[in-house]
């Protein structure tokens, strides 16, 4: 499409609360669309990575063309960005919005709107976008569009005449959908012949190719053997080939403006390539950059290292090929006693943690063990000096420290009044200090809170939604550093401190802590053969003990001639489950027992 | 070599194992393969006919020359009934001429008749399944007899003249600490030679493996297995029987040959379903002549296990070997070792001076040294006169002593 014409092109995003539909609604575009055949449909088929399949949530962006024949005899070509949908990775939507002329806002007809739905339709707004109101799920019997239309224009401020009442599942309404596109976003503006101006949306890494980065093209075009610039990184690079996805990759004589496709930059260094720059022709730079992303910054950090220490350099290449398409991740190396060489990640939440690690681990073949999480502390010290500390065997001597601050949040649940009181209870529980209650309607009630980001990130997303049996939305945004009284909780195995099960935590919650950890501890860890006592300290205080008993007896006691294969077979199983632990000490630890924090009971 | 010369040059196997895959009600805790079948089923008859042809057969390719041993196990074999258990036993006893002759007995189906026909038949053994001599207790195992029964039926066997060892079971529903002191004296008190314990092993697939998916029950916790297993010893041990395995207590000369065949490398050829041999390479290929879709084995090939996958029904419909099909598994002289010296570590004489030699040449000498040095060091097994054995803490924690053998089987990070 050589040519200024982008009348014909819709770029556009489909944003959602988690679970009102957006992928399944994706899927019914590929298929209505003829993108993909019906018989080769696997549902949620933009999701790609495994883990997102298996966990039914979108991780990463990704962009699709489509083609539309529309009810005015034209054809449209539709460019679907998909995006995440869970709170940790709200700096994927923005990126994705920064690409689009339009969203469509998808709204559960059960659910109505929830928390966010309201952040999602803010950064769309904010971002400038037209907004397509779809309603899901109409087929369900305790759908009520009617009242979410009300709650779209009350809550949202959007008007709400124009949403289409749709079906993810059935089809329904989905044509209706595809029309409003394309009468209510506008198409994308620029020049065909004005110097490159393209963003770069995602990327990712091939071992053939080097790294694909996925772009959005504001002004001019770009073609094979094109030499381009990343602006902000510098480097240059000869293109190697254009295309579009489709979702297959198909490659294209050249991506012209307001389109979006992928580029085949050649470069071997995942680093050279960073989401969010802007990419020009190198002879013929445009004259700016286009404006950044919110830079997403790490919440949580966690140890990750390996159970093999061998692995410590596959580690790290791994997590460099990771970062070409999840800028977010970052780490210093780190070291434990315990567990030797490692890494200290920075993490947007603990499911961004438990999928980079899964990845790691599938994708890379590795065997790892991630420690208890923290978060970023400011530890002001005697000598007046200020660290962060990251990690809790950083912490310095106590003597050396004259106050900790931690991070705060501004907790926004949205809930109905009848579990109000539960929230409160769970908010003080952990250590929340409610600011104020609005009721946004009869059915939902906004509640603020302040409350500390170490209490937030370890299980009170689940214990919220267990509480209020799922009705609860959870939305967060960094408030201030405040001083607390907060200690260095310590534990042993076998006499000896284990630096990587330290914990640093509220004294008021440290005794509780320890007990439950060394009760955890002692579940997790296998009896062996001689005594193994778990206790707790600070300092030198001991606060809390268990132990895991001596296994006194670990034989299948009958061994006759059809039994010798399978006790061998039995004995091989044995020795693959220890070559899974880690060996502290004399002690064989599991790799979970790492992270047995995340699993103690709440009182 | 010819297949003549073969014959003539190598003996067959040293034991003979026959299964008997039938019982009158399978057990709470068995996944053994045996099935409860109904008095008076032709299979019995045609099944046991069928062994007999295989015995005929496997006779007449020279394998059971030689034979030292046998042993008629189950599932039940009395369950047979007199005539043709005494039949089968007649035909091991012609064929292979065994000095020790076993058979596996339940007291429920222990008649008189069975007693005598198996004897005269030329049985010289009974191992009887007794279990417990707690009425409560055997229930919950699912056993069809009761304690008087057991006793009773154990004096009969005792005093028809055949050496008698009794099995019985500890960390089961229901015993105690008190209950098994008395099941053990009571065993005692039937004047056996022999007497074998194994704690109760909870295994999937069975009723128990079902009621406890999800949770240790208690009355079964390690803890509760070796107190107990140091119960038997005890008592065992201070009424003159002397532990020569980890599970089997005999009075003088009353050990039993075919179990010490299978933890000391003697060479066996198992027949009916489910049982398992163990040859060396010229015993399988003279067995593959007879049943050709036995695999080739691979060169490195020592030893040889295999497993008759044949149902109960296919075994009768087509008693030829050549019908059989077996799985198989090839050790090389290396696993061969370490197998016989993770089961030599289950016996009171240990490992000696022979298989120590066999091992410095097929083991590279730092890991053999590094293995037996770390059994030493953590207490698991101790010198003694030249011999390796294993100590109480040994046999208690026995996977780890016998996993340190068996890694000897091959090199890895």
């Amino acid at each position: 499409m050589s040519t200024n014409d982008t009348s014909h092109i819709r770029n556009f995003s489909i944003v959602a609360h988690i679970d009102h539909g957006k992928s399944t609604i994706s899927d019914r575009i590929l298929e209505l669309t003829h993108t993909v055949e019906e018989r080769d449909m696997e549902a949620q088929l933009l999701d790609t990575m495994d883990i997102e399949r298996e966990r039914g949530i979108t991780i990463k962006s990704n962009a699709v063309r489509v083609m539309y024949d529309a009810d005015d005899g034209q054809t449209y070509q539709f460019n679907l960005i998909d995006t995440p949908g869970h709170v940790d990775f709200t700096y994927e939507v923005s990126r994705s919005l920064a690409a689009c002329e339009g969203a469509v806002l998808v709204v559960d007809a059960t659910q109505g709107v929830e928390a966010q739905t309201v952040s999602n339709a803010n950064l769309a707004m904010n971002a400038n976008l037209d907004i397509v109101p779809a309603i899901n799920k109409i087929d369900l019997p305790s759908a009520h569009p009617d009242e979410v239309k009300e709650e779209i224009e009350e809550d949202l401020a959007i008007p709400a005449d124009d949403a289409v009442c749709v079906s993810g599942k059935t089809g329904e309404g989905i044509h209706d959908l595809l029309e409003a596109i394309v009468f209510l976003v506008s198409p994308p503006r620029g020049s065909y012949d004005a110097p490159l101006k393209a963003l770069i949306l995602d990327s990712y890494f091939d071992e053939y190719r080097g790294v694909v980065a996925t772009v959005r093209v504001f002004d001019g075009h770009v073609a094979k053997g094109d030499q381009l610039l990343m602006m902000q990184g510098g480097t240059d690079f000869l293109v190697d080939g254009v295309g579009v996805r489709r979702p297959a990759e198909q490659p294209v004589d050249e991506l012209g403006v307001g389109e979006v496709g992928y580029v085949v930059t050649g470069l071997k260094d995942p680093e050279a390539v960073r989401v969010g720059d802007t990419l020009t022709y190198r002879d013929r730079p445009c004259d700016e950059v286009l404006p950044g992303y919110r830079e997403a910054k790490p919440m949580v950090y966690t140890g990750l290292f390996p159970v093999d220490n061998k692995d410590y350099e596959n580690l790290r290449d791994a997590l460099e090929k990771l970062r070409v398409n999840d800028p977010s991740l970052t780490w210093t190396p780190e070291t434990s006693v315990a567990l030797g060489f490692g890494f200290r990640v920075g993490f947007l939440g603990l499911l961004h943690m438990e999928v980079v690690k899964e990845r790691l681990e599938r994708e890379f073949g590795l065997s790892l063990i991630a420690t208890s999480p923290s978060v970023d502390y400011h530890v002001y010290q005697t000598d007046g000096q200020m660290v962060c500390v990251r990690s809790p065997q950083d912490l310095p001597d106590v003597t050396r420290i004259e106050r900790i601050e931690e991070p705060f949040l501004k907790a926004k649940v949205i809930v109905p009044p009848e579990f109000t009181g539960a929230v409160m209870q769970l908010a003080i529980e952990h250590r929340g200090i409610t600011q104020d209650m609005v009721y946004l309607s009869e059915k939902s009630v906004e509640m603020h809170f302040d409350i500390p980001l170490a209490e937030l990130i370890l299980d009170f997303f689940d214990q919220l939604k267990s509480r209020t049996k799922g009705y609860a939305s959870l939305d967060y945004d960094f408030s201030d550093y405040r001083p607390s009284d907060l200690v260095k909780l310590d534990i042993l195995l076998s006499g000896d401190e284990v630096d990587a099960l330290s914990f640093i935590v509220h004294r008021d919650k440290a005794y509780a802590l320890a007990r439950g950890l060394c009760d955890k501890l002692k579940e997790i860890i296998p009896r062996q053969q001689f005594e193994v006592p778990i206790q707790g300290a600070i300092g030198n205080k001991i606060i809390a003990r268990s132990t895991v008993k001596a296994v006194r007896k670990d034989v299948l006691a009958k061994c006759y001639g059809g039994d010798i294969s399978r006790k061998r077979k039995l004995l091989e199983k044995q020795k693959e489950g220890k070559k899974r632990m880690k060996q502290i000490g004399s002690v064989e630890v599991p790799q979970e027992a790492f992270l047995a924090v995340l699993k103690v009971d709440d009182q | 070599m010819s297949a003549e010369g073969q014959r003539g040059a190598a003996p067959g196997v040293g034991a003979l194992y026959l299964h008997v895959p039938f019982c009158a009600r399978k057990c709470a805790y068995c996944d053994f393969a045996s099935w409860a079948t109904p008095t008076g089923d032709p299979l019995m008859g045609s099944y046991s006919r069928a062994l007999e042809a295989q015995l005929d057969e496997v006779a007449g390719m020279g394998l059971l020359e030689g034979c030292e041993t046998a042993y008629v196990g189950g599932g039940t074999p009395t369950l047979l009934g007199a005539d043709r258990l005494g039949s089968l036993v007649e035909r091991v006893a012609r064929l292979a001429a065994p000095s020790e002759l076993t058979c596996e007995a339940n007291p429920d189906s222990l008649t008189d008749d069975v007693l005598d026909a198996a004897r005269a038949a030329g049985a010289t053994r009974l191992s009887v399944g007794v279990q417990s001599l707690d009425d409560g207790e055997l229930a919950e195992l699912g056993r069809l007899h009761d304690a008087a029964c057991a006793r009773e039926r154990v004096r009969a066997a005792v005093a028809s003249g055949l050496d008698v060892s009794v099995d019985l079971m500890c960390a089961t529903p229901g015993q105690t600490d008190a209950s098994w002191a008395s099941t053990l004296a009571g065993a005692l008190s039937l004047g056996v030679g022999h007497v074998s314990v194994y704690p109760l092993q909870i295994e999937e697939g069975t009723a128990l493996g079902e009621l406890w998916r999800h949770e240790d029950p208690a009355w079964n916790d390690g803890d509760v297995q070796a107190s107990r297993m140091k119960q038997a010893q005890a008592v065992l041990e201070g009424s003159g029987l002397v532990r020569y395995e980890v599970a089997s207590y005999a009075a003088a000369g009353r050990q039993c040959r075919h179990n010490i065949a299978y933890w000391t490398g003697v060479t066996y050829l198992g027949l009916g379903t489910g049982a398992s041999s163990m040859l060396n390479l010229k015993q399988y290929l003279r067995l593959s002549q007879a049943c050709p879709s036995l695999p080739e084995p691979p060169s490195s090939a020592a030893r040889v296990r295999l497993t008759v996958e044949t149902t109960r029904a296919e075994v009768a419909a087509d008693p030829r070997i050549a019908a059989l099909s077996f799985s198989t598994e090839f050790l090389s002289h290396r696993e061969a070792v370490a197998e016989d010296l993770m089961l030599a570590m289950r016996m009171t004489s240990g490992v000696g001076p022979g298989l120590l030699a066999r091992a410095r040449e097929t083991v590279p000498a730092g890991r053999l040294e590094a293995a037996v040095g770390e059994a030493v060091a953590t207490g698991l097994a101790a010198w003694s006169g030249g011999r390796l054995v294993p100590t109480e803490c040994g046999w208690l924690l026995g996977n780890e002593l016998y996993g340190l053998m068996w890694d000897l089987a091959a090199d890895d990070a």
